[in-house]
């Protein structure tokens, strides 16, 4: 019997995971495709997260450091995953690097993949400059200055489009990515506080600030920040002559199309299944749902299951999931796989 | 004014057609369909609406949307393909028309009485238009151009190297076989009954032309049949 834990994945979920599994006294290793740890929030530079407020780079740094810290855990960079072999409570996993890992349960963190714009080209991503994603507006967030990047005029107006890459059976997307609408309105007043003279409008279809996200989300952006909501799915993104971008919509509740024109327009880009799925799906010998998330077994008693005993799947690579839970179902998994481990050695003895 | 038993009865005919559950499957609300739309652009008519009706089996503003927003649709069909839902709108205008159209409603009658010419011979020889047709008072969009057309229209037709497209009455030749085949093909298929709803005179106009491309026809199978012996 195997004391380690395979971890995969060094976004909030697999440092999550990796440090409850060390802080219980088993021996982690912590495999990471990418030459820094941190996931999508420090590898995309995500500004301020929903909803501490607290920096990415902060937030996300500490969970870093505490898991670099640990001399439980031995961590492997740019390093993936290449073969898995042998069964709950004595698996053995291949990595890129030549090394090779003996490990009595496997967690998966493997996330998700940013929607990619340029399968919305009515939209006007990659057409124009001023088109941006959520990602890049995040970014432009933490460089400290709002502008437009065809020619660093301060905007006047910026829309954001909800649902893009999410929700849309046209482009075989028909799920909910949960986190854009509280993410942009987050972005919104971002933007507001760095740029006073800019308005911000969000055109939605609906509004899914769940929860406590709210009032301290929806409701604020309003109230103390003046962003406009506007019920409208857009037709699509053209130029003006003078340059400005024009929003092609129908405002639902007036009833009639409308163009606006605006300075810059952000894409509220949804989560899709990691795009390396397939091949994860089968070097673990896990399955994968109908949109393309990895599969989970029964949830009540066997939670966090996958497909194959002894191998644990959570956070985003379930479905679109918001960092606190992903934190969460790192937790979880590693109580998962120490019960388990635990479970199979006292069971020999 | 209809009763609502008459309305009833028009909106389960929408409702009972085949292409229905294909063309509507929920709706989101989210206006992509009319934002794209190039006839509201121009006119009082929104996809959203008329999908929003039928979805929430509104059967009365479903019969009123009858009357005149379902014929400022120009079938172009962006709407379907732009629906995250993939529903069509403008599948189901289309069905809504057919519906109208079977129920003799009187904005039906009006909306197709300037195409009167048209139909005539489009039914009788699969022609929607003829060279003889353009003439410039009835083309003021084509602007000069229009005079490219003006002239000896038989010269200009004998121009284009293809015999069949020699004609002046049809776009092109029409074999008599073809068309009595296309005159089953538009009874079978209920084209004369609607046409009979919809404008009687025409109706009679074009069924005596049938009967006798038809008899022409019995003639010449008679004559080959002559020839075989």
């Amino acid at each position: 019997m195997s004391d380690t834990v395979l971890v995969v994945g060094a976004g909030p979920t697999g440092l999550s995971a990796a440090a409850a599994a060390s802080s219980v006294g088993k021996k982690v290793v912590l495999v990471e495709k990418e030459a820094i740890l941190g996931g999508a929030p420090i590898i995309s530079g995500y500004a301020k997260l929903v909803p501490s407020g607290e920096w990415a780079k902060d937030a996300i740094g500490r969970m870093v450091a505490r898991v670099e810290n640990d001399s439980g855990i031995a961590i492997h960079k740019s390093s993936r995953v290449v073969k898995l072999d042998g069964e709950a409570g004595n698996f053995t996993a291949t990595l890129s690097n030549g090394t090779t890992v003996n490990c009595g349960a496997v967690i998966l963190g493997t996330g998700f993949t940013h929607f990619d714009s340029i399968n919305k080209p009515e939209w006007g991503f990659g057409t124009f400059e001023d088109v941006l994603t959520t990602t890049q507006m995040e970014q432009m967030v933490a460089s400290g200055k709002i502008a437009c990047p065809s020619d660093g005029r301060v905007p006047e107006r910026v829309a954001i489009l909800l649902c893009v890459g999410s929700r849309d059976r046209q482009i075989g997307r028909e799920w909910c990515s949960k986190i854009c609408c509280t993410v942009s309105t987050n972005l919104a007043m971002e933007i507001k506080e760095l740029s006073p003279t800019t308005d911000v409008f969000i055109y939605y279809m609906d509004i899914r600030t769940f929860g406590l996200y709210e009032d301290k989300f929806y409701w604020k952006s309003q109230e103390e920040f003046k962003t406009k909501f506007v019920k409208a799915r857009i037709a699509e993104v053209t130029r003006a002559p003078d340059g400005r971008l024009l929003v092609k919509g129908e405002d639902t509740l007036v009833k009639r199309p409308i163009v606006i024109p605006f300075d810059i327009v952000v894409h509220a880009i949804g989560m899709d299944p990691n795009e390396e799925n397939p091949e994860i799906a089968k070097v673990f010998g896990v399955g994968l749902e109908k949109h393309g998330f990895l599969d989970r077994g029964e949830q009540y008693t066997n939670s966090f299951s996958s497909m194959r005993r002894g191998v644990y799947v959570g956070g985003s690579a379930l479905g679109p999931e918001d960092i606190d839970t992903s934190i969460s179902h790192g937790l979880a998994m590693a109580m998962r796989a120490v019960g388990e481990m635990n479970g199979l050695v006292q069971k020999a003895a | 004014m209809a009763t609502y038993a008459e309305m009833r009865e028009i909106y389960d005919d929408i409702r009972g057609d085949f292409r229905y559950d294909h063309e509507l499957n929920g709706c989101l609300n989210c206006g992509i369909c009319t934002a794209t739309c190039p006839s509201a652009q121009f006119y009082d008519y929104s996809p959203r609406e008329i999908v929003q009706l039928l979805w929430t089996e509104n059967v009365e503003q479903v019969y009123d949307a009858m009357q005149e927003k379902i014929w400022a649709c120009a079938q172009c069909m962006t709407c379907a393909a732009r629906c995250p839902f993939k529903n069509s709108p403008g599948g189901l205008v289309m069905i809504m028309r057919e519906v109208a159209i079977k129920h003799g409603m009187q904005s039906a009658k009006d909306v197709l009485r300037p195409f009167g010419r048209v139909m005539l011979k489009l039914i009788t020889t699969g022609n929607q238009l003829s060279p003889d047709m353009i003439q410039p008072d009835h083309f003021p969009d084509w602007g000069p151009n229009i005079q490219k057309v003006e002239g000896n229209l038989k010269t200009l037709r004998k121009a284009i190297p293809m015999r069949t497209l020699q004609t002046t009455d049809t776009a092109w030749e029409v074999s008599l076989k073809t068309s009595v085949e296309m005159y089953t093909i538009w009874e079978m298929t209920g084209v004369l009954n609607s046409l009979e709803t919809m404008d009687e005179n025409l109706f009679d106009v074009i069924e005596d032309f049938i009967d006798e491309k038809r008899e022409e026809y019995d003639e010449w199978l008679e004559e080959q049949e002559g020839k075989g012996d």
